[in-house]
Parts: C-alpha cells; structure tokens; sequence
C-alpha cells in the first residue's frame, strides 16, 4: 500500500508537514510497495493514535457499565455489517471502545488500572475490544507483599515479584495508586501525606514509591512507574505531588525515557486550602517540569458533561460520592488494592469545574516541551476520550478558549492563568502530544512515528494543513479530528471516511521481565504462605492464562546483565 | 491411570469454591474430595442426555447433532421475538456465543439473574454497590450479617471458606474473632449458630432497614416504639452492633430480593451499608446461586452494556427489566420462541411462565435432564462445563477463575454447539 | 382538526413497537406516507398498514391540529405518542407499554388500560386513563435520577407499584388505589392518591404525596393534622432516610404516631 501526497508529520524522525508519500508492506512502514494506493494529496497525515492512560478494561468498567443503565443508553447504534453494536457515552461497551477510538484515528489504547488477581477478566474485556492494540498497567501500590518486600528492604524479592506479579497479570507496567491508601481503606481509612505511614505495614508511601521505582529501574522495563499522587483530587495537593516527585530526581533511568509518569497531572494541581479558595496551581507544576527531566505527565483534562470517575483510589470515590450525592461503588481487593466508581457531572458554571478545565490546558501549554506531556482525560475519569478533538482544538486555538471561558463561572479568569496564555500548539505538537510522546514514554518503540520498520498505523484526516488556519478555524479542526478520513492498523484499512470498514483483532502487550531464579525462590515461598494464609484462591488458579490473550505481543526485560550485550 | 487433580473449581454455587481435589481413573470421575455435599453430587454427575433428540408428531426422537443444530436454526430464524435463557451454569465463552447469536437473529438474552437477583441489580443501579472480594472479608470482618440467605443449605462452604468461621490476617482466632447476626423471617439452620438472631415479619426488611438507617443517622427518638413488629431498641442494639463493628460483611439472599419491596430493600441495603462507611467499614454482597451467574452478568454487561434481560430485536441492545426479562416475557407472550442452555425453567420459573414456554418451540442445551425435556422441540447434549470442557467463571465477589477439564468426552461443549448453530442460521439466511 | 384513524384488528404475537405514531410524526403525512411508517414486530420491520388500518382526513396539518384515533386492542402495541408536544391521541381500548414516554405536550386519552412505564420521563402535556395503569407510571428509566418532570397524569382506575418514581415535577393523580412505593426517591412534583398506598413516598426529598390511607414508613416524622379542600389529614414530612423534606398528607393512617 502507497499513501500518497499527503502532508506528513512523524515528529520523532524530524518530519513538520512535508508533503511525501508512505509505503507499507507487511504491516510495516517500507521502502517502498505495491499494491493500492491511497490519495491523500494535501491531507494531514501522521501515526495513530496512542492513549497511554485510559480506562477500557477490567472489573472496574463493568461495574460502571452495571450501575448506569442511564449512561448505556446513550450513544446506542444498531450491528452493521462489519461492527457489533454500541451503547454508552461514558461507560461504553467494548465494540465501542475500539470502533470510537479507530474512528479519532486512534490505533493503540493502553488500561491503566488493574489489580493482579482481576486481571483475567481486564483480559477478558480487552480481547473483545476490536482494532486497537492495547496492554495493562498492573497495580502495586497497596499490595501487602510489596510493602512488606520494602519494609525488609528487599529489593531483589521486590523485582522478583513484581516481575512474577506482571507476569501473573499479564500486565506492562507498574502501576501506583495512592501508595499505602489501599491497604488503608481496608479498614476505611486513608495515608493523609507520602510520610505517613500505613497502618499495620510501617512503611511510608513515600517509601513504597521510591522502591518500586527502583526496582522498575532494576528491571528495566519498557515503561517507568506509573504514578497516581496520593491526595489526588483534593485541594492544595499540588504540594503532594511536588514533593513526590522530589523524592524521584535521583534515580536513574534503565531507558531512554523519564523515570516517572503521572497520571492525569490536573487532579494534582490544585491549590487552595478548601472548596472555597480553591484555585490552579498548574503554573507551579509546569515550571517544575520545565526544570527538572525526569518526570512526564498525561493530562487528565476535564470535559463538561457526563463522566463516569473511576479509580483505585477508593478513598476518593468515597469522598466524591459524598460530595456530589451520588451513586458510589466500591471494592476492595484482598492483599493488593481497594477501588471506587462514582458518576459525575462537569459542569461550566460550577466554579471548581471550571478552574480544572483551565488547568488541564495550562498544564499542556505552560510545559514546554510536548515530549513531556499526553494529552489524555483519564477516560472516563474527566470525560470520555471521544472528546479529544476538542483539547486540540482548544490548545490549537486562543480565540476558542477565549470563547469558551465566557460561557464558565468567572473565577475561571482569577484563579488560573489560562487566560493570559498566548501560546497555540501547531500540528507537530500535536502528533507529539498524541503519538510521539505517549508511545516513547511507554516504551513501543515501533508506534508512535513512521519510520522504517514502524507498525503500520496511521491516520489520515480531512484537514489541509496547508490551507487551514487552526487558530481561526477551531471548528474545521475539531470536526475533521472527530472522523478520520482513513484509520489505518497493522497496514489494514479500518476507518475510511469515518467509517469502520474492517474490524481486526489486536494485540495485548505484556512485559516478561527476568530475575535471578534464587531471587524468584525465595519470593515465591513467602508467597505462597500468603495464598494458604490469606488469599480466597488457590495459587495455581492465580495466574491469567494463555488463553487469555489470543494475539499477544511479550516484550522482554529483566535485571540488568553484568555485562552489557552490544 | 489414576490420576489426582488438584485445586479444581467446583461448578455448583456461587462459592465457586476453587479447592477440590478429583481423582480420575480411566477418563472417569472415581472421587471427589474436599467439597461439600452439593458440589460433589454435581461434580460426580448424574443422568446425562444421551443423543440430540427432535421432537416429531409429539414425541422426541434420536437425532443426529447435524440435524439438530439445523432444526434449532430453524426454530431461531422463523422466530419474530426468540428468547435465549439460562447461561449462569455455562462458561463465560458459551454466552459470548450466545450474544453473537442473539444479535445475528434479533433475540433476546437473559440470565436466571432474572429469577435470583435481578432485584439486587436493580437496587445497585439506583445505588451502586459497596463491596469487596471475599478475601477481603476472611481477612478483615468481625462482623459478618447474613440477611435473608442461609448458607448452611445453599452455600455450605461459604462459612468456613470466605465469612463466619473462616481466620484472616486480622482476625487469627477465625470465628471466635467475629460476631455473627442475622436477620430473617425463620430461624434457619444459619440463624441457629449466629451470636444474635433478629426475627423480623414477612415483607418487612424495607421498614427494618429505613428504621436501621434512621438509628446510624442518629435520629432513633424519632423513630416509633414498635417498628413492623420490632421494638426500637432491640433495633438501636442491632444498628450499634453494626457501627462498632471494624470491618462488618452484609451477605444477603432472595429472602431480602423475593418478599415484598424486592429491588427496593436492596437498594434500602445498599444505602444503609454506604450510610455505615461514615462510621466505620462495611461492605455488602449478593448471595450469588448458581456458579456462574456473575459472569453470566459481566459478559452480557461488557457485550451490551446491561448486565441481564437485554433484546436484540432491533439491533442495537434494549435493556429493561420488566420489560425485557424472561419472566415478563414468557407471561405476556411476548417471545415465541425459546433456546434454553444449561437452566431447567420448568423446574424454576412460575406456572405462568412454563405453561406459556410448553405453547411454544423450545431448544434445549444442557448436559442433563430436567422437566424442560419433557416439552422441549430440540434438545441438544452438551459437555459438562468445568468437568468435560474449560472455560470461564466468575465467582459471587466478581472474581474470574478459569474451568479446566479433567476428562475427555465425546459430547460437544456449549461453545461448539452455539457456533454450529450460528453457522446453520447463517446459512439458512443465505439459502433465502 | 385533522382526525386519523388507526385500526388494530385483532392481534396476538409479538408486541409491536410504534413509537412513530404521534402528532409530531403523522400530521404533515399523507395517509399513504402514514401507512408507511416504520414499525417494528419483534425482529421483523414492517410497514405501519402490514398490521393496522389507517384511515382520516388526508391533508397535511400542524401537529397541534391533529387528533389520532386509534381503536382496538393495544395492549401489545408499545410506545404510542412516544415524545409528543402538541395534538390529540386517543386510544379506544388498552395500551401497551410506554405509552406517552417523554411526552412534552398535548392530549393521551386511553379509553381502557395502560400498561407499564405510562408517561415514562414526561415532560408535559396530559394523559388520561379511563382504567387502571400498570407500573412505574410517570417514573424514569432505569439508573436515571429523574422520573416525570413536568406534565400531569390522571388514573381514573388502580395504579401499579412504583407510581411516579424519582418524581421531579407535574402531577399524577389515582382515583384508586397504588401498588407499593408511591412516589419513592421524588424530588418534586405531587403525588394524590384517593385509595391506599403502601409505603409512599421511600426516599423522598421534596414534592408532596396525598393518601386516602397509606401504611407509612417510620422514617416519617408526624407533624400535625391539617385540613386540605374541606378534609382533615394527618401530615407526615420525610424521608428522614435522606433528610427528606416531602410532604405526606394521609387522610386515615393505618400506622400512627
Ligand atoms: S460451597 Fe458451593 S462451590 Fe463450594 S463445594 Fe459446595 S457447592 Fe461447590
Ligand atoms: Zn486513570
């Protein structure tokens, strides 16, 4: 296949919107090839999509799914041809999930939360989610054996078992989410700072993070720890996450990549003492990541409307169902997580909501290196991920956030910077914010841009970079971000005219990370204590299955060799 | 060979219990062990269909599987409104399946969630539900309430396993660590070795929890001295068990979702255990029947969005029970036609509801006999799940366990047999 | 006023849905265009004349000048005025489920029974039930925290359990008696039932529920007696439950305080 004409933009290997054509053989980005050609003279081009924070799959979903049949309503369309049906806005199903985010000329969608003892049914859901490619963060911030492991600092039975944990979950990377509060919510109640300790376990969060990034580090993973802040969510936490990222600064990046990731950086950019004082501090946090490197951040931006919160910040969705009388769920998971699901209403004339919508735009426009930043909203957590055309089109534009903010509560115009903010992103911010970045900051290293021996997906839109002018025309960007002209997967045509035209199977990527066998012994008969003990299950019903992943793709790691194979 | 399995799941309650030891000898089941009565009558089996049978001029006959998956295709194309019932004693993989095939010929799926606790997912829809795994609570409560449910006969493991007499990391001394109350309209077997029975009236939970919720919310003088029988402060002594409790577990059966305020004193529940959380910890949970009627529900949920009784008529899915669930269907004649897989309705639906079921064309998959065979137009042998062929099962906290097979069979399993049905109407849609 | 007439001969079988009969859909169509309407039969999708006979005055007009009649048995036909804003429906027999769901305006006269979800989500207008209505009349949907929101419904007959649910507006009233769980989870709108209701008005934080006698849940707080249009009733305010402030006025309280 040979698209050809179109104004490319592939960041990563120094291409801002030339005009060239690009040839896929194999599934590949090539040479050269044959076969059909698609025109896509003066169209804007670039690699698809890759979400590196969202949540799409796992017990949690299903459980938003199970409490709002009001949200499955919306957004209901009958089985074509090619496509199952669809239903929900917020909680959509999982044919929802792949045809929506194929149709935003998005090709790769990554689940941020799961606990490992639920993976199989997070697998379960990933597998009937078509098109994309996908993978799992696995949880370990509140796992009794990492605490204990950190509490004995035993960092060699903590890479073991976190090596064994994503192996048993089938998981990519490690996932932290206010360290210690997990366990603290077991019996309901909470780690107030990262040097407070957890009750019965005497180890800080503070402690727990600074391990597991290690460790990370030790097994040199694909991806860096993935980190949610404690006291996320509540005002004045900006200080929280400053001081977290502190605790950070020395450890040594295994990779070419930063050391630690936070997830959706607005819920922890908040100053104010209270509700009531309650104001932005995203200008701190972006200078922060201006100065320092080792840190990057997905956005978690606010989209007024419907959103379903989800997350295993169980303390959290308890606080927000008290706040907002709201439906609440929870669960807690036995030795490793507790977790909450709560539906929600952004709404523009509520002055809190309207200062987190501006701070997600500060954050990406006062960071400024695009590298360090992806654009996400914590699907579902700040809104549906079908909302993503509108953040480019409010970072793309001045004169839209000027219009939208006159339609907020006016504290949106004191208590956040956003606007005196002048900056616009161009297109190659964009892709970097949208692709680049988010597939280096994971570690795929053939998604994200499209070079030679690159995966084959692209998106083509009906936008002319070279005619239209984002700033002034926000309303053709959106519109034309919303429906991808073509979405290309694996080099297969999926989406043409924002249409699903084929539905494939994609992979599940998972990271099997080697560790001494002695290490691996010893952790495993402290383990398998905890089964006999305390675990509700058996050990060897534990582990997800083969059979789970029907398209896998295992990326290899491990503890450092001595010797460095060149 | 003898052959001993260990760590085998066992297929009957919601317990999923997943400890069973099996010894195999000569691709035959020779003992099971470590499970309780039930489990093990159904893991050592009992009478199987032998062949695929078609119902001609009244009376079934020997078929050939080719010729039954046929005739059952037949039965779901000419169908105006089909109805594909049971799926909570399958695998998770039988009911994708069976969701494809709904979708292809426009019927309607549902689970027997409908006639257990459909209410319960009702009141969670209004509340949401405040749980955790069992794990959570073996390790953690030293409080368990069993409201309206009685594990000694329908769960007999739960007990020992996952609540009452279970030891955890906090709770070392197992069930000398707990308290243990329940509340029901009899004194059950379960009643009978709790530390404190509360015997309330038939019909009545809905007032008992308003007067619970009243008492946490500190408003008790407002309440009357006599509430539906109870006196106020036999009451104010319950709902103090409940706040000074640590950690306490509310397990709740069909006497909470069957007697008269249904999904109403679930979501009454709901309310009073999120209420508690201001005070202390507590979570609550649906006695879940048959083993994989959980799962049942997370497929359907994750499929269509709604977690049982959704109808695929129109192409995208509609969900609204009352409406849309088996029940009401059979006994407003709303469906004509039925594909029953791993459920006996005639056994466990009301008379209503089997008479309108005998009037019509009935397909039937299941490994075993039961009353739907006697008026079913096809019926089709399958693989016992979990014993002949593997597969997926989710336990009553949402936890998911894989099935495995411990011997081979000659039978097809549900899988196989929902695709070969598939395959027939396909063809039969392009035949016309 | 442009009067069309739909005709049900005598059906069994699957419900119908029809939500395209109303005065928004048919008046500006002709009769032939009416009968083409889509409806749905289960699975099958059939033209509006493959079940029923249509006839009427054949011009095109504005909704609010069109009056549907439709006649025979339809209890089975389901969604019938489905979001109507304007005009007149009358219904000479039963109806089926959902009849007037998300109704906005205009006139529902059912001559007999209506069946459940009866101005499901309503919004405004006006529905009459010359007989008893199933349940869930004037509630919402599932999982939704709205109900009825405007709009008035009249029972003359019985109605089911779960009248008006999640109420937030306009007002229903039942000559006769109501299932249980009148008025649960309202937060506006009123409620008057002349016969007996089974625990009315569960959840409630505002609006107003009238009984002719009710059991009531002891989460309600008795007030006083008050007189209302020439009777005495007992007032109770709750739900407690939800620091509830609803109003319920019992003129005999089976449960008293
Ligand atoms: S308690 Fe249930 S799952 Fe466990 S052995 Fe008995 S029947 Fe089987
Ligand atoms: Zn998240």
């Amino acid at each position: 296949m040979i698209i050809k004409g179109g104004i490319v933009y592939d960041p990563a290997n120094g291409i801002f919107g030339e005009e060239m054509d690009i040839c896929i053989e194999n599934g590949r980005i090539a040479e050269d090839a044959g076969g059909e050609v698609i025109d896509a003279r003066g169209l804007l081009v670039m690699p698809g999509g890759v979400d590196a924070h969202s949540h799409i799959a796992g017990p949690k979903l299903n459980t938003g799914r199970i409490m709002r049949p009001d949200d499955s309503r919306m957004g209901t369309e009958p089985r074509t041809g090619v496509c199952r049906p669809s239903t929900g806005y917020t909680v959509p199903n999982c044919y929802a999930i792949g045809y929506r985010y194929a149709r935003l000329g998005y090709t790769t969608a990554f689940e941020a939360a799961t606990p490992i003892i639920e993976a199989r049914h997070t697998h379960e859901e990933l597998e009937e989610i078509p098109i994309v490619d996908k993978g799992a963060l696995t949880l370990f911030g509140s796992n009794w054996t990492v605490m204990e492991c950190v509490r004995e600092n035993d960092m060699e039975k903590l890479a073991a078992y976190v090596a064994w944990g994503l192996r048993a979950a089938r998981g990519y990377g490690v996932k932290i989410v206010n360290p210690g509060g997990g366990e603290a919510w077991g019996f309901g109640s909470n780690v107030k700072s990262i040097h407070d300790p957890v009750p019965h376990f005497d180890v800080t969060p503070a402690q727990i993070i600074r391990a597991l990034a290690e460790v990370n580090e030790r097994l040199r993973l694909p991806h860096s720890i993935h980190l949610h802040f404690n006291n996320l969510g509540r005002p004045g936490n900006y200080t929280t996450a400053i001081e977290t990222l502190e605790l950070l600064k020395d450890i040594k990046p295994s990779r070419m990549r930063q050391v630690v990731h936070v997830a959706h950086m607005q819920f922890s950019a908040y100053g104010g003492t209270g509700w009531k004082d309650f104001e932005s501090k995203a200008s701190v946090i972006a200078d922060y990541f201006n100065q320092t490197d080792h840190a990057t951040m997905d956005l978690g931006q606010i989209i007024f409307g419907p959103a379903t919160t989800m997350t295993a910040d169980a303390p959290l969705e308890y606080a927000n169902a008290r706040i907002g009388h709201q439906k609440w769920s929870n669960h807690d998971i036995e030795l490793e997580e507790s977790s909450g699901v709560v539906p929600w209403v952004y709404m523009r004339k509520m002055p809190v909501n309207a200062v987190q919508w501006a701070i997600g735009l500060e954050l990406a426009l006062l960071t400024k290196d695009p590298w360090k930043v992806v654009m996400t909203t914590d699907h579902p957590n700040g809104g549906p991920f079908v909302n993503y055309p509108e953040i480019i089109a409010l970072l793309m534009s001045r004169e839209k956030r000027e219009e939208e903010m006159k339609t907020l509560h006016e504290v949106v115009r004191s208590r956040s910077t956003l606007p005196s903010i002048e900056r616009e992103i161009d297109w190659s911010e964009i892709v970097i914010m949208t692709r680049a970045a988010p597939a280096r900051i994971l570690g795929l290293e053939d998604k994200g841009h499209l070079g030679i021996g690159a995966d084959a997906d692209i998106s083509i839109y009906n936008i002319r970079p070279d005619e239209i002018d984002p700033s002034k025309d926000h309303a053709k960007v959106k519109a034309g971000m919303s429906r991808a002209k073509y979405t290309i997967k694996g080099g297969a045509v999926v989406v043409r005219d924002g249409e699903i035209v084929a539905a494939p199977q994609g992979r599940t990527y998972w990271v099997d990370a080697a560790v001494p066998e002695r290490d691996m012994d010893r952790m495993l008969s402290s383990l398998k204590e905890k089964f006999e003990r305390y675990y509700s299950i058996r050990m060897s019903n534990y582990m997800v299955q083969d059979a789970y992943l029907s398209n896998p793709f295992v990326v290899r790691a491990g503890v450092q060799p001595l010797k460095e194979v060149i | 060979m003898r052959l001993q399995i260990e760590d085998v799941l066992c297929t009957f309650c919601g317990c999923l219990c997943d400890d069973i030891r099996v010894e195999v000898d000569g691709g035959r089941i020779e003992k099971v062990r470590g499970a309780c009565r039930l489990g093990s009558s159904k893991i050592m089996g009992h009478s199987r269909i032998k062949s695929p049978m078609i119902r001609v001029n009244g009376e079934l006959r020997e078929a050939s599987y080719e010729e039954a998956y046929r005739k059952a295709a037949e039965i779901l194309v000419s169908a105006k409104h089909p109805l594909l019932y049971g799926w909570a004693s399958t695998t998770c993989e039988a009911l994708k399946k069976g969701i494809l095939l709904a979708e292809e010929i426009g019927g309607v799926v549902d689970t027997t969630a409908t006639v257990c606790h459909g209410p319960s997912i009702i009141g969670i829809e209004e509340k949401g539900l405040v749980g955790s795994t069992l794990g959570q609570i073996k390790n953690r409560a030293d409080l368990i309430v069993f409201w309206g449910c009685n594990p000694s006969e329908a769960h007999p493991r739960h007990t020992l396993r996952y609540s009452s007499n279970a030891s955890g990391r906090f709770i070392p001394e197992g069930r000398k660590d707990r308290k243990v109350l329940v509340i029901d309209v009899r004194e059950t077997r379960t009643a009978r070795n709790a530390d404190r029975f509360l015997r309330i009236q038939p019909g009545t939970d809905y007032e008992m929890i308003s007067a619970l919720r009243m008492i946490i919310g500190g408003k008790a003088e407002s309440l009357p001295e006599d509430v539906a029988g109870v006196s106020r402060k036999e009451l104010v002594e319950i709902a103090e068990m409940m706040r000074s409790a640590k950690f306490g577990a509310i397990f709740f059966g069909l006497g909470l979702t069957h007697s008269r305020g249904r999904y109403k004193n679930v979501d009454n529940a709901l309310s009073l255990v999120s209420e508690l959380n201001s005070h202390t910890k507590f979570v609550i949970m649906a006695m879940r029947g048959h083993y994989n009627v959980t799962g049942a529900g997370q497929v359907l949920a994750w499929s269509s969005g709604y977690p049982m009784a959704v109808d695929y008529a129109r192409g995208a899915p509609y969900y609204n029970p009352g409406e849309t669930s088996c029940c009401d269907l059979l006994s407003r004649r709303d469906v004509d036609a039925a594909m029953i897989i791993a459920s006996d309705p005639a056994s466990n639906l009301p008379r209503g509801c089997v008479e309108a079921l005998a009037e019509m064309p009935v397909i039937q998959i299941d490994p075993f006999e039961n009353p739907t065979t006697f008026f079913a137009d096809v019926v089709i042998p399958s693989a016992i799940a979990g014993i002949e062929a593997e597969g997926t099962a989710y336990r009553m906290d949402g936890l998911s366990l894989r099935l495995r097979k411990l011997v081979d069979t000659e039978y097809p399993s549900d899988v196989e047999i929902l695709q070969a049905i598939l395959d027939n109407v396909r063809r039969l849609r392009d035949d016309n | 006023m442009r009067t069309i007439t739909i005709k049900l001969p005598q059906y069994h079988g699957v419900p119908v849905e029809a939500e395209r009969i109303s005065p928004d859909v048919l008046s500006g169509l002709s009769i032939k265009e009416i009968s083409e309407i889509e409806v749905w039969q289960g699975n099958r999708r059939l033209r509006l004349s493959d079940i029923f006979l249509i006839s009427g005055d054949p011009d095109p007009d504005r909704p609010e000048n069109t009056r549907i009649v439709l006649e025979g048995d339809l209890s089975k036909v389901k969604r019938i005025g489905e979001s109507m804003s304007a005009g007149v429906v009358e219904i000479i027999g039963d109806a089926g489920m959902h009849a007037g769901n998300s109704m906005r305006g205009g006139t529902l006269e059912i001559k007999g029974d209506a069946g459940d979800w009866l101005g499901r989500e309503m919004r405004g207008g006006r529905i009459i039930v010359e007989g008893n209505a199933g349940n869930y009349a004037g509630a919402g949907y599932r999982g939704e925290r709205c109900g009825m929101r405007g709009g008035e419904i009249i029972i003359k007959g019985n109605a089911g359990a779960f009248l008006g649910e999640h109420l937030c507006g306009g007002t229903i009233e039942v000559m006769g008696d109501a299932g249980d769980f009148p008025g649960c989870a309202n937060q506006g709108g009123t409620i008057r039932i002349h016969g007996h209701a089974h625990l009315p008005g569960a959840e409630m934080v505002k609006g107003s529920i009238t009984a002719g006698s009710a059991r009531v849940l002891p989460s309600f707080a008795y007030e006083d007696i008050v007189e209302l249009g020439g009777l005495t009733y007992k007032k109770y305010v709750g739900d407690l439950v939800e620091n509830g402030k609803g109003e319920l006025y019992v003129a005999s309280g089976q449960i008293g305080k």
